[in-house]
């Protein structure tokens, strides 16, 4: 928690992802990573899996590198994990965040549950920045970019211990 | 496994090459002019500072983000056969590593006189701490980053600190110690951009723009350009700084296994140019205890207290004590770190200006020089996740 919490208003929390900000353009990312944009468009968090040896990875890639195989799956994971680091965004630094008064908003690293340090990059909504910390327990939600709605993006919400 | 055939003490550059010149132009926040304008300013004035002429080089070694290829400078400096070119990768990364390869290359004898340089309006031209336009992103790390709104180094780095202060109890106050420290090195500096001192108070008060950043917890960006001119020793001893020569002792680079290690690597708390450090000591047969005075990538300050434990100067985690009232890591401390200034109060040219404070620490011209001790060796050091390199200047 920050030390801002017990002495100044909460500012106040995301309730959606951020808007006017780039977005992938699905139609150019690489064949090792579409399968992460699928999932997400079918309601699911899938994390690309090693076929061979069955390690997760995030961020994608062709081969896997613990054991070096080219096949693998994009296998659903559960979606809960908790807040592994964070950072609260007060400055903007692009227009479209300056424009639409976005901050502040949150980044937060999310650990998975399933690997220990299988990490995804995402916001955690529903909740005051001040409120956020480390080891928060958290689970996935999903949210069609507004810019573009093909784009389904993967946010978390404060989940209760299990 | 293979057995690794490099002997981890391995150093074919070992004072195979010294640091004869160099030289910079002023720093500001526009500089009104081209980067090849600054680049052949910067080279041209380590050149005198050498006591060569630019027509002398025949090797240039460039960081990648350069926009002053070879063959523009070629012309620009009346270089006639250019033999030996790089350029070096990662931003702040290549900081210390461009000085490692010069070192490579005239240690090798591809090359008579190497100019590393960097040059660039990292200010009136295009900021890096500012995020792009609206255009759509073809995959990679920023497609799983910038959605989210992750788009600027603060925002990675900031996590780096994060975890860090979760793990070892640092707060942003010990951040703040480096900070008015630095500051008041540069005070006392001429070339600086922000030379008004700072209290810990100033810090602590000032905005916070990507928490648990404060605004002075952050580099300069600004527009300039630095150089450094480098040649055998031998060739030292019948130049301009004859009399004290700046030999490159060790260098090394290092990284981590994970694409966007920044956040991805296993433990976020751990800096990866551990690796660096390790192969760097080994290579130089020292440790932390031999060196007088870090130079160290600042390009957030919490990267001082990280430093300082990678490199071993502390055990892991206590660096927060060592760096507390700032005493320690002053000009006239037990461990003078960044007596420019650095990249936080000096000028921002990724790191090139490090290497130029360690030159002047070994000649005696530091303007914060360590009043009651001969600085014989220097570790400069670069960014601490992903890429990294650093070098080892001595006395010679």
């Amino acid at each position: 928690m920050t030390q801002q919490s017990e002495t100044a208003a909460k500012s106040r929390p995301m309730t959606a992802p951020l808007e006017g900000v780039p977005l992938p353009d699905l139609e150019r990312v690489p064949d090792y990573e579409c399968g992460f944009w699928e999932g997400t468009r079918a309601g699911e968090l899938r994390i690309q899996r090693c076929a061979n040896c069955g390690r997760f990875r995030h961020l994608p890639t062709p081969m896997c590198p613990e054991c070096s195989s080219l096949q693998y799956d994009w296998t659903q994971v559960s979606g809960r994990g908790f807040v592994y680091s964070f950072v609260i965004v007060r400055h903007p630094v692009h227009p479209a965040i300056r424009e639409r008064e976005q901050t502040p908003y949150n980044i937060c690293m999310i650990e998975l549950e399933e690997q220990e340090g299988l990490r995804v990059c995402s916001n955690v909504l529903q909740v005051a920045p001040e409120d956020i910390g480390i080891g928060m327990p958290v689970r996935v939600a999903f949210m069609p970019a507004v810019d573009d709605p093909d784009v389904v993006l993967p946010v978390f919400l404060p989940a209760s211990e299990q | 496994m293979p057995p690794n055939i490099m002997p981890a003490d391995a150093n074919g550059i070992r004072d195979k090459a010294a640091i004869v010149g160099i030289g910079e132009t002023e720093f500001s926040w526009d500089s009104g002019r081209s980067e090849l304008q600054l680049a052949s300013e910067a080279i041209k004035a380590a050149c005198d500072d050498a006591g060569i002429a630019p027509q002398d080089i025949d090797g240039l070694i460039r960081y990648d983000m350069e926009s002053n290829h070879e063959t523009l400078l070629t012309q620009s400096l009346g270089i006639k056969n250019l033999r030996h070119w790089e350029s070096v990768s990662y931003g702040g990364g290549a900081g210390n590593a461009v000085v490692g390869h010069a070192a490579a290359a005239i240690a090798a004898g591809y090359a008579n006189y190497v100019v590393c340089f960097r040059a660039a309006n990292l200010r009136s031209g295009v900021r890096l701490g500012r995020a792009r336009g609206p255009e759509r992103i073809a995959g990679g790390a920023d497609s799983f980053a910038v959605p989210w709104g992750s788009m600027a180094p603060a925002h990675r780095f900031g996590m780096f600190v994060r975890r860090y202060m979760h793990e070892y109890g640092a707060t942003s106050r010990h951040f703040g110690w480096v900070a008015v420290t630095l500051r008041e090195h540069a005070s006392r500096n001429p070339r600086a951009l922000r030379r008004e001192p700072i209290t810990i108070d100033d810090h602590q008060n000032s905005r916070m723009v990507v928490d648990p950043l404060h605004v002075l917890d952050f580099c300069q960006e600004n527009d300039g350009a630095a150089a450094v001119v480098m040649t055998t020793p031998e060739r030292a001893r019948e130049l301009r700084h004859s009399g004290i020569l700046t030999l490159v002792e060790a260098a090394a680079q290092g990284s981590g296994p994970r694409n966007d290690g920044i956040v991805y690597r296993p433990d976020l708390a751990v800096a990866e140019s551990e690796h660096t450090a390790r192969d760097l000591w080994a290579r130089a047969r020292l440790s932390a205890a031999d060196i007088d005075a870090m130079m160290f990538y600042d390009h957030f300050t919490p990267f001082g207290l990280i430093n300082l434990e990678t490199y071993g100067f502390v055990p892991r985690g206590e660096a927060k004590d060592f760096v507390d009232g700032g005493a320690n890591i002053r000009f006239d401390g037990m461990l003078p770190v960044n007596t420019h200034g650095g990249n936080h109060s000096e000028a921002y040219i990724h790191g090139l200006t490090h290497v130029q404070e360690a030159v002047r620490l070994i000649r005696g011209d530091s303007t914060a020089q360590p009043p009651q001790k001969t600085i014989n060796r220097v570790l400069s050091c670069s960014s601490v996740a992903q890429l990294s390199g650093a070098v080892i200047i001595r006395r010679g």
